[in-house]
């Protein structure tokens, strides 16, 4: 249905009851409504749905001002300091107002500074009166300052989104190296809806991150809504510039990401129908690993991220395999090791389950 | 409560229910709940083909020892299980409270407001108020005197046109509520006892068969009335400043921040359009009277 909205003319009772819930959970209600706005289909829309994804909307609309306002204000807390800043995925797109800014949930805001300068913007921030979000044993500090590229996430204590900062955009002790000076030569400065300067990177590395992040971390899972974001903004850039395809080939090897990039092409190939040149897809694909392992990458993401399979077994075999293989790419084999370990044998936090404070 | 023929239900145990706008598809978790919930919904319940649905939800006993000892039952939705278990016993407030949620994180169309709401031949009375206001147990004795019953709860106003869509559903009652709707009538259908809930001694009251019949059918707002509940206190009604009223009603609206300027319009709007009392009662014969007298002038 991404490729091919038309189908929903076709569509069946049933077919509808199993796209309310995928849609719901991939976060993709919003960005199904534009989809069906654009092409004329809401009329073929059952009424209840159409409700659910104005219901979707309307919160949407709310997480996207609450992460500008977030953003604006950790930006004058770090402009007093003489640090920079730089939006990074989904704020990006929002103060950037690309078209994901129209139906993109964001859940936090990702920011990156130099590395030289993280800890004193952390330590601005805090005294500005945001806090560490959550509870993190000394490991977890040691495991996210020195091997992620994360500190751990701060939150305002007036308020609710999470920010987290970045120095880079892979883990220095990774498999993938990239040269953080790179992003900031290339960023481009934006005024966003609210009006205030922001620094964003630029199209090639917005792409790249979005590759780098699906495919090295542990966030596959809930993905398809990120390579959603890859094809339209791929597609976006590539319309604007006829030399964007080039560039971002170019791009991905200077800062060595060609082998994501690759997986971020192919997928949204095959799930999202990417249109990309026949070169540029020809040009990619050197990057592809072995076939075996290019065979097992593909069932993988196809177990998790399309859209059929909420509950199934395989999901559950699928999700952990690439749990693994996310710390696999981003640790040294020894340190992997040890840090599994670890997690194995501190005892688990309090049950997930959630007891919001409800009516009745 | 009284038995009452059992709805035709599919094979695997499940029922198709028009709950006010929505359509709510429920998976079983064994006969007790689904009985139960024939006696609360049963005019309601869809039988013909199949339906697009707003929730699909299942209750299922958990694959661990909780299935057998003390058993349990849990809420699961779109695949996933945000609550802790329950007791299998108390199903039935379970799959209440828990469809609460999943409207209440959802149905962002509606302007949702922490209220109770009767109709007056389709004229509405809101009656917002916070736990402890006595909203639910008036709107359950309005109800029995002949009153639409729209919500006890959640009121839902479409911010376009300032209309109120209907709900009905079973009203918990809590503790001492209780008593005094059965001494209000005695006839009241009510259903289980659900001791020990969060909420201490629960039953509901059945939604009466012309409530749910008219489900479909929208009100237009006219008197906002703010309840306060105070025992032994006589019924009085005060007009109250529309400003006043404003502050009342944003307060009791459960996604006012998130609708934003949208929830501004809306309330500003429904306040402008109706009567505006506050309302102190004890005795829920007084109350009825005085309120229904109201619709009446």
């Amino acid at each position: 249905m991404l490729q091919d909205p038309e189908v929903v003319r076709d569509w069946d009772v049933d077919d509808w009851n199993r796209f309310l819930p995928q849609a719901r959970q991939a976060r993709l209600l919003g960005r199904c409504y534009h989809l069906f706005g654009q092409h004329g289909l809401l009329d073929a829309v059952p009424a209840r749905l159409v409700d659910q994804m104005r219901g979707a909307l309307a919160q949407t609309r709310y997480v996207q001002s609450q992460a500008l306002r977030e953003l604006g204000q950790v930006c004058r807390v770090l402009d007093r300091q003489g640090i920079p800043v730089m939006a990074l995925k989904g704020v990006a797109y929002l103060a950037a107002a690309l078209p994901p800014s129209h139906w993109r949930n964001l859940s936090d805001i990702d920011l990156l500074v130099p590395i030289a300068e993280i800890e004193r913007a952390e330590q601005a921030l805090m005294r500005s009166g945001w806090l560490p979000n959550g509870e993190f044993d000394s490991y977890d500090q040691h495991y996210y300052r020195a091997w992620m590229h994360e500190i751990p996430p701060l939150v305002h204590r007036a308020r609710e989104t999470e920010v987290d900062l970045h120095h880079n955009l892979a883990p220095p002790v990774s498999r993938i190296r990239i040269n953080a000076t790179r992003l900031w030569e290339a960023s481009l400065e934006v005024a966003d809806p609210h009006g205030q300067s922001v620094r964003v990177p630029g199209p090639a590395d917005m792409l790249l991150h979005n590759a780098v992040h699906l495919f090295m971390n542990d966030e596959l899972r809930g993905g398809l809504r990120d390579v959603v974001d890859f094809r339209d903004l791929f597609e976006h850039f590539a319309q604007q510039d006829e030399a964007f395809e080039p560039g971002l080939l170019a791009r991905a090897n200077e800062l060595g990401c060609g082998r994501p990039l690759y997986y971020a092409t192919s997928t949204a190939r095959r799930l999202t129908g990417l249109a990309a040149s026949d070169r540029f897809l020809a040009e990619v694909g050197r990057h592809a690993p072995a076939l075996p392992v290019r065979r097992l990458m593909a069932w993988l993401i196809e177990q998790l991220m399309s859209p059929r399979r909420l509950g199934a077994w395989q999901t559950t075999l699928a999700d952990r395999l690439l749990f693994l293989r996310s710390h696999w790419v981003r640790m040294p084999p020894g340190m992997l090791i040890r840090h599994l370990t670890h997690k194995a044998f501190r005892s688990r936090k309090e049950t997930d389950a959630v007891e919001p404070d409800l009516p009745g | 409560m009284r038995s009452v023929a059992a709805v035709p239900r599919s094979e695997d145990q499940t029922i198709v229910l028009d709950v006010g706008p929505f359509r709510v598809r429920v998976e079983g978790v064994d006969g007790r709940f689904l009985d139960t919930l024939s006696y609360f919904y049963r005019d309601s319940v869809r039988h013909d083909g199949r339906h697009v649905v707003d929730y699909e939800i299942r209750l299922l006993r958990p694959w661990t020892h909780r299935r057998w000892l003390r058993p349990q039952a849990v809420f699961e939705i779109d695949g996933l299980r945000p609550f802790e278990p329950q007791p299998l016993d108390h199903a039935f407030p379970m799959y209440e409270w828990g469809l609460n949620w999943c409207i209440a994180t959802s149905a962002h169309r509606y302007l949702m407001l922490h209220s109770g709401t009767v109709a007056f031949d389709d004229r509405a009375m809101i009656l917002p108020g916070s736990p402890g206001s006595g909203k639910s147990t008036l709107s359950a004795a309005l109800s029995l005197r002949g009153a639409r019953l729209l919500s006890d709860e959640f009121g839902l106003l479409r911010p376009e046109s300032l209309d109120l869509v209907a709900m009905p559903r079973g009203i918990p009652l809590k503790n001492t509520s209780i008593e005094a709707i059965l001494d209000f009538e005695g006839g009241a259908p009510l259903g289980p006892t659900y001791p020990n809930t969060r909420k201490g001694r629960v039953r509901h009251l059945r939604p009466d068969e012309h409530s749910l019949a008219r489900q479909e059918v929208p009100a237009t707002p006219r008197w906002l009335v703010f309840p306060k509940y105070q025992e032994g206190a006589e019924a009085v009604l005060q007009p109250l400043d529309r400003d006043e009223a404003f502050r009342q009603l944003a307060f009791n609206c459960f996604n006012y921040k998130l609708l934003g300027e949208t929830a501004f319009r809306a309330v500003s709007g429904l306040v402008a359009q109706v009567d505006c009392y506050s309302f102190r009662f004890g005795r829920l014969d007084d109350a009825v009277e005085r309120l229904t007298a109201l619709t009446r002038g």
